[in-house]
């Protein structure tokens, strides 16, 4: 089985005791997300999130299906993620591991399970024909804190994607393609990201976006999924060394402050890529939405 | 059908009668299972789970495990839902949902047992559901507890877990949102809750999840609620633990 390398002791020593000082390995303060680049592919729907060292590719593809019989007026929407060696040599392709059964079960509470996304507006023509919407994400590199990474790459894939117009008269479905009317964006109903906080000292020491080392350091970790509106959609403290209540609620509070601040990145982000495809600044003409 | 909860705040009584502080009637029986070296027996309300433990026993051929853990046993958990746990017969093989449960279960007991005390072994924790209404993993790792304990498996404290959730706001005060403890299938279904697992009656916590969105104030509420039922939970589990000390004692002093 791939293992990947573990820390020293001499290194665990020395990242525990700066800890006690306040200290981080790359002189980050605690509370301190790494440098956060977010780029988009030229289709609409991909996106490139780099978190320090850590860098996560989302895809965001779409085609039309029969619904589920149980939920006729609901489309679909599904995450996949693939962890490969190529990321860290203790992945290992087809055998899910148990971080990617956290990391898919994560992604999949943070965006599908608190209706980020609306199914209903993907419904097409109930029970006969709705949309299914796929979210491939890629995990490129991993140097810690792959569950952020991998929510925040989904999550600008899924704003930047636009899905294709469609119309429905008496019974008929067309799918309109690109040249004929221009995608629309997707129906979000909120923008939740994912915080981990690892802790070290039983909680007396929080740290956010840890680095793999650190990770292999801490007692354990906490995740929180929230939006910026101050919604809590995901919390997961699975085991790990025990910690006071009064230092989770801490984190949560923390945790809820981060996603403030990494949303406004991403919309800088997806402004930026805005103005990048407006070339000549016609689209505002070409638009057929009037402002209202 | 739907959980009608327009009642909830009228009557301050639920579906099943209960109060909002009230846990639902938990019964369990350890050593229920003689050839296995821990069991136990846990009903919460009408969730009922089966555990056995084996260990700590030798590890098999191919189960090479990496340097640091070979120091410490390492704990392995299956769960396993029976057809006829629900509603209606569902065979449910290796569910996601299922293996986080499991998951979970596996890395709170690896940081309570006293691992370190039996290197090179493994610890492996069967769970079966027999019936699932509501508070699955609080039910799965209170019985956990129960059988390590009457595997003999020395541990820092009981792992006492309950849920508790957010009943939905007076239509006339959208304030008010009261917390509910441990909440039963339907409940969960429609409501949004957190489930916690504490380390002994204290304030600590060892296991937290929640997968419904929630307003951040709402939170403290629900997590004192949940930690408040925990203490409960820790009572009656001690008392089980110790009806069957006792009997023990009897039947060897006779």
């Amino acid at each position: 089985m791939p293992r990947e390398a573990e820390p020293s002791i001499n290194e665990r020593a020395f990242i525990l005791q700066a800890l006690q000082e306040n200290i981080r390995l790359d002189g980050r303060s605690l509370e301190a997300y790494r440098e956060l680049n977010i780029s988009f592919g030229e289709e609409y729907g991909v996106a490139d999130v780099q978190l320090g060292k850590t860098r996560v590719l989302t895809r965001i593809s779409s085609s039309i299906t029969a619904p589920y019989p149980d939920r006729k007026f609901d489309g679909v929407f599904t995450i996949t993620t693939e962890l490969s060696p190529i990321a860290s040599p203790a992945f290992e392709v087809g055998r899910p591991s148990d971080l990617e059964t956290h990391l898919i079960r994560t992604l999949e509470t943070t965006l599908r399970r608190s209706s980020a996304l609306s199914t209903e507006s993907l419904c097409l023509l109930a029970g006969t024909a709705v949309w299914s919407l796929r979210a491939d994400v890629h995990i490129l590199d991993h140097d810690g804190n792959l569950i952020d990474c991998a929510c925040l790459a989904t999550l600008a894939a899924l704003r930047h994607y636009r899905i294709p117009d469609t119309s429905v008269s008496g019974g008929e479905l067309t799918v309109y393609s690109v040249d004929e009317r221009d995608p629309v964006p997707l129906a979000l109903l909120h923008h939740p990201l994912c915080v981990t906080l690892n802790y070290f000292e039983g909680g007396e020491k929080v740290v956010v976006d840890a680095a793999r080392v650190e990770e292999q350091c801490a007692e354990g970790e906490v995740v929180v999924g929230a939006n910026p509106q101050g919604e809590v959609c995901l919390m997961q403290k699975g085991g790990g060394g025990e910690v006071d209540a009064v230092v989770l609620l801490r984190c949560v509070d923390l945790a809820v402050a981060k996603v403030r601040e990494l949303g406004k990145v991403v919309d800088q982000a997806l402004v930026e890529d805005a103005k990048r495809r407006d070339k000549g600044g016609m689209s505002r003409e070409l638009q057929a939405e009037n402002a209202r | 059908m739907p959980l009608d909860t327009s009642t909830y705040h009228l009557s301050l009584l639920r579906l099943d009668g209960r109060r909002w502080n009230e846990l639902r009637r938990l019964s369990a029986q350890i050593s229920t299972q003689a050839a296995a070296d821990g069991s136990s027996y846990l009903e919460l309300g009408n969730t009922k789970v089966i555990c056995t433990v084996a260990g700590p026993a030798e590890i098999r051929g191919g189960q090479r495990r990496e340097g640091a853990e070979r120091d410490n046993a390492a704990v392995m958990v299956e769960v396993g839902v029976a057809g006829f746990a629900g509603v209606e017969r569902k065979r449910r093989r290796g569910d996601r949902r299922t293996t986080e449960m499991a998951n979970i279960i596996t890395s709170a007991f690896t940081s309570t047992c006293f691992t370190h005390l039996y290197p090179h072994s493994t610890i492996q924790i069967n769970l079966h559901i027999l019936s699932q209404d509501g508070s699955l993993l609080a039910a799965c790792l209170n019985a956990a507890t129960l059988a390590l304990i009457d595997a003999g498996i020395p541990m820092s404290d009981y792992i006492a877990a309950c849920t508790s959730g957010l009943a939905p706001p007076n239509p006339s005060n959208h304030d008010s949102a009261d917390p509910l403890l441990d909440l039963n299938g339907m409940e969960e279904q429609e409501l949004p809750f957190l489930t916690v697992g504490t380390l002994g009656a204290g304030e600590r916590v060892s296991v937290l999840t929640m997968e419904s969105r929630v307003q951040v104030g709402r939170l403290e509420g629900m997590l004192a609620v949940g930690v408040d039922g925990c203490k409960q939970v820790r009572e009656m589990l001690d008392a089980v633990v110790r009806r069957r000390g006792e009997r023990v004692l009897a039947s060897v002093v006779s």
